[in-house]
C-alpha cells in the first residue's frame, strides 16, 4: 500500500513539474492528457460496462460549444459574434476572459452530462453492435445539424476570446486544465470502481439479465454511468476550445473519425475494464501517432491501420490484459507454479 | 572587418564574372513557415498555392534575392501537410513557431484553415501574409499580424448578379424579377460567398428561390440540380473550391440544366475546360486576377509574362489557365520581399508594421492593406469561358469581351 502510494506522489510530481521540465513539449503534452480523459471517460461505459460507444465524440464536440457559447454568450450576443460580415470587433478584458473559461468550462460537462441523461434511455435500449452504431450516428448527426445552425456560425465554426495571457503562460494553463481533468477523473475512476455502483456496473457488463434479475435497476445506473463521463468529456472539449481558439463542427468539434475513434483505440490498446489501462493506451497512442505523423508522413494513416489491426487480431485484452496473463504476480494475483503442481 | 569586406569584395567580382546566379551563393536565408493542404479536400489548391510560393522565391532569388541593410538573402520555406484540417494547421502552425522557430508565416490554402492557424500567429505575434483566405470573418477580429493579399469573397459574385440585373434591364424586365439559386458548400469561403451574393440580390430586390449546401465531400449535387431544373431561375450560383466546381460543371452537364446565367468559383485551379470541354462553356467564373490584365511589377514583369515563366517552369500547367491561386501565392511572397527590404532588418515587429505600410503594384494588382488586413486595392474580374478561352467580361472597366447570354 505504502509503495502504491510513493508511486502516485511521484507521478503527481511528474504530472506538475513535466511543463517545466519540457516547456517545448507542452502543447504535445497538453494533448496526451486530452487523450487520457476521454479514454478514461470512454472505459466506464465500454470497458467497465460492456456498452462500447463509438458516439462519445458527441460530448466532445458537444462541449467545444457549450464551452464557447458560455464563455461568449455571458458578455455578447452569439448570433452578432459569429456573424461573418459584422464590421464591429468584440473584445474581451481579462476578467471577463478567465469568467468565461470558468463557467464554459463547468457550463459544457454539466450541459453534457444533462444531454447524457437524455439520451442515455433511448440509446439504452440497445445492446452490442447496435449501441455502437446508433451512438455513431448520434454524433454524425449532431454535427451536421451544428454545420447548419447559423446562429453558432454554421459550416464556418466558431472564434474563441483571445488570451490576454502571454503565449507560453496560456500553454501551462491549458496543460494544467487537461492534466487536473485527467487526474480528478483518474482518482475518481478508482474510487467509483471500488464501491457498489462500481460492482453494478460491472455486473451489467458480464451479463445484464442476471444484473436485473438481481434487482439492479440497469437503466440507472447505465444512464448515470454515461453522464458522469459525458461531464469529463464535455468539459474536455470546452478546454480544447479555449485552446484550439478556432473551430468548425464537422472536421474539428464533431471528429468522429479522428479523436471519436482514437479515444476507443487507446483504451484497446491499453487494456479495457482496467483502471490504468486507458492511461497506459493514451500515452502509447499518442506517442505512436505523433511518430507516425512526424516521420513517415503520407505513411501515417497505414501505420495507424495496421496497429488498430494488430491489437485487434492479436492484442484483444491490450496490454494490461496481455501483462496480467503473462505477469499475474505483478496483479496480486497468486498462481501456483507448475512444479509444485507436479510435487503433488 | 577588413578581410571580412575584401572576402565580400573578391565574391562580388567572381559573381560579377561569372553571371548573376554565382551572385546569389553568398545570399543567407530568411525561413519562413506555411502549413498548407497537400492531402485531403483543398489538396489540389494547397499545391497551387506552393507552387506560387516556389516560383516567386526562384523568380526573387535570380533577381539578386532580398536585401536587408545591404545584406543579401533568400527566402526558404518550411512546409507541413494540414491534410485540409483545421485543428492540424494549428498545431502545425504552432510547431512551426515554437519548434522550428519560424519568425513569418506564409497562409494556408482556404478561409476555413486561416482561420484556425490566424489566433496562433496572432498569439505569438508572427506576422502572417496569407494569399489563399478571402472570408471577411477573418478580418473582423480585430487581428494585428494578419495580411491578406486578396480580395475579401463577397466581392467575387458581385458583378455576376450586376450582369444580370442588366441583362434583365435590357430585356425590358425588372432587375427586382431576376430569380437566383444559390448552392455552396458549408465552410467559410463559400459561406461567404453566398451572404455577399444575397447582400447583392437583395439591394436590386431580387428574389433567392434556391438556397441549399453542397454535400460535405462536394461530390455530388444532382438533388439540388433537380430542384434548379424545376424552379428554373435565372441565375445560378455554385462555390465549393475545385471540388465543387468539378462536380458543379460535370453535373450541370449530364443533367442538362439549362440557367442563362450560371457563375461560380475556382474555375482555372479545377481546370474545367480542361477536365469537362464543351459541358465549361459560358459559365462565369470569379477571378481574383487574369492574366490578360495591364499589371506589371520589376520582378515578374507583367501579368502575361508571370503566366509564360510560371507555366515554362511547371510545365504540368502548360496545357491549363494558371489558377489566381497560384498568382496571388506569389504576391504573397512578393509582399514579404518589399517589406523587409523597407523594413531594413529582421526584426518580426518591424517587418510586421511594414507589412502593414504596403503600398505595391505587382503583377497579381496593386497591394494596400487595410487596418484590418485585407487588401483594398485590387478588384475582382469575371471571366466567362468562351470557346475554351478564359475571357473578362466584367467589370466594365477590364471586359475586353462581351457576355454571351442566354447561356444555353
Amino acid at each position: 500500500m505504502s509503495k502504491n502510494w510513493i508511486l502516485y506522489i511521484a507521478l503527481l510530481a511528474i504530472t506538475v513539474a513535466a511543463p517545466f521540465l519540457f516547456p517545448s513539449y507542452t502543447a504535445f503534452l497538453a494533448t496526451l492528457w486530452l487523450f487520457i480523459v476521454v479514454a478514461q471517460a470512454w472505459d466506464m461505459t465500454g470497458g467497465q460496462m460492456g456498452y462500447n460507444s463509438l458516439g462519445n465524440i458527441f460530448f466532445y464536440g458537444t462541449g467545444m460549444y457549450a464551452g464557447a457559447v458560455f464563455a461568449i454568450g455571458l458578455y455578447y450576443n452569439v448570433g452578432e459574434w459569429t456573424d461573418a460580415s459584422r464590421s464591429e470587433i468584440f473584445s474581451f478584458t481579462a476578467g471577463q476572459y478567465y469568467t468565461g473559461m470558468v463557467v464554459g468550462i463547468i457550463g459544457a460537462g454539466l450541459f453534457c452530462g444533462l444531454c447524457a441523461l437524455i439520451i442515455g434511455p433511448l440509446f439504452f435500449g440497445l445492446r452490442g453492435p447496435y449501441f455502437a452504431i446508433g451512438t455513431l450516428g448520434l454524433a454524425i448527426a449532431a454535427g451536421e445539424i451544428v454545420s447548419n445552425i447559423e446562429w453558432l456560425g454554421g459550416g464556418q465554426g466558431i472564434s474563441m476570446p483571445h488570451s490576454p495571457l502571454h503565449p507560453d503562460f496560456e500553454k501551462v494553463l491549458i496543460y494544467f486544465l487537461f492534466a487536473g481533468l485527467g487526474v480528478v477523473l483518474f482518482i475518481f475512476c478508482k474510487w467509483f470502481y471500488s464501491t457498489r455502483f462500481g460492482a453494478a456496473i460491472n455486473a451489467i457488463r458480464d451479463d445484464e439479465e442476471k444484473a436485473e434479475a438481481m434487482g439492479i435497476h440497469t437503466l440507472r445506473y447505465k444512464t448515470i454511468t454515461w453522464a458522469i463521463s459525458a461531464v469529463f468529456v464535455g468539459a474536455a472539449g470546452a478546454v480544447s476550445a479555449f485552446q484550439l481558439i478556432h473551430f468548425e463542427p464537422l472536421e474539428t468539434a464533431y471528429q468522429t473519425i479522428n479523436l471519436g475513434i482514437f479515444m476507443v483505440v487507446c483504451v484497446l490498446l491499453g487494456g479495457k475494464g482496467t483502471l490504468w489501462g486507458p492511461v497506459i493506451g493514451a500515452i502509447l497512442f499518442h506517442v505512436f501517432k505523433e511518430v507516425t505523423w512526424n516521420y513517415f508522413l503520407g505513411g501515417q494513416w497505414v501505420a495507424l491501420g495496421l496497429l488498430i489491426v494488430i491489437i485487434v487480431v492479436f492484442f484483444q485484452d491490450g496490454l494490461m490484459g496481455y501483462l496480467k496473463h503473462r505477469r499475474p504476480e505483478w496483479f496480486g494475483i497468486k498462481v501456483e507454479s507448475k512444479d509444485k503442481e507436479a510435487a503433488a | 572587418m577588413n578581410i571580412k569586406t575584401t572576402m565580400l569584395s573578391m565574391a562580388a567580382v567572381a559573381g560579377v564574372a561569372m553571371g548573376t546566379s554565382a551572385a546569389a551563393m553568398d545570399c543567407e536565408t530568411i525561413t519562413l513557415g506555411a502549413a498548407i493542404s497537400l492531402t485531403g479536400k483543398y489538396a489540389t489548391n494547397g499545391v497551387h498555392a506552393q507552387n506560387g510560393y516556389e516560383f516567386a522565391i526562384t523568380k526573387i532569388k535570380e533577381n539578386g534575392g532580398i536585401m536587408v541593410d545591404d545584406q543579401c538573402y533568400n527566402f526558404n520555406v518550411i512546409y507541413y501537410d494540414d491534410e485540409s484540417k483545421g485543428d492540424r494547421g494549428a498545431t502545425l502552425a504552432e510547431r512551426l513557431i515554437q519548434q522550428d522557430g519560424v519568425q513569418y508565416m506564409l497562409g494556408p490554402y482556404s478561409s476555413g484553415l486561416t482561420k484556425a492557424i490566424a489566433p496562433v500567429t496572432e498569439k505569438y505575434q508572427i506576422p502572417m501574409v496569407e494569399a489563399e483566405g478571402a472570408s471577411r470573418s477573418l478580418f473582423n477580429q480585430g487581428y494585428k499580424y494578419l495580411f491578406a493579399v486578396l480580395s475579401t469573397s463577397e466581392q467575387y459574385l458581385a458583378s455576376a448578379i450586376t450582369l444580370a440585373a442588366e441583362k434583365a434591364e435590357a430585356q425590358g424586365r425588372a432587375a427586382s424579377d431576376v430569380t437566383v439559386a444559390i448552392a455552396v458548400e458549408n465552410d467559410p469561403f463559400s459561406l461567404d460567398i453566398r451572404a455577399g451574393v444575397m447582400e447583392d440580390a437583395e439591394r436590386y430586390g431580387m428574389k433567392i428561390v434556391v438556397d441549399e449546401k453542397l454535400p460535405r465531400d462536394l461530390s455530388d449535387m444532382t438533388s439540388i440540380l433537380t430542384k434548379v431544373k424545376l424552379v428554373k431561375p435565372d441565375v445560378l450560383v455554385v462555390s465549393g473550391h475545385s471540388k465543387g466546381a468539378a462536380t458543379a460543371v460535370r453535373q450541370i452537364g449530364e443533367q442538362g440544366v439549362k440557367v442563362p446565367m450560371i457563375a461560380i468559383t475556382h474555375c482555372e485551379a479545377a481546370d474545367v475546360v480542361g477536365n469537362f470541354g464543351e459541358n465549361a462553356e459560358d459559365f462565369l467564373c470569379s477571378t481574383q486576377w487574369a492574366e490578360t490584365l495591364t499589371y506589371e511589377d520589376p520582378i515578374f514583369g507583367s501579368a502575361a509574362n508571370y503566366e509564360q515563366e510560371f507555366k515554362a517552369n511547371y510545365t504540368e500547367y502548360a496545357e491549363k489557365t494558371v489558377p489566381y491561386q497560384t498568382a496571388q501565392a506569389s504576391a504573397a511572397v512578393y509582399v514579404f520581399k518589399d517589406a523587409f527590404e523597407r523594413a531594413g532588418t529582421l526584426d518580426k515587429d518591424a517587418v510586421r508594421d511594414a507589412i502593414a505600410e504596403t503600398d505595391l503594384k505587382t503583377f497579381y494588382g496593386d497591394i494596400k492593406f487595410s487596418e484590418a488586413g485585407n487588401n483594398i486595392a485590387k478588384p475582382m474580374v469575371l471571366r466567362q469561358i468562351q470557346d475554351g478561352k478564359y475571357n473578362v467580361v466584367a467589370p466594365s472597366a477590364f471586359a475586353s469581351h462581351e457576355v454571351n447570354w442566354p447561356r444555353n
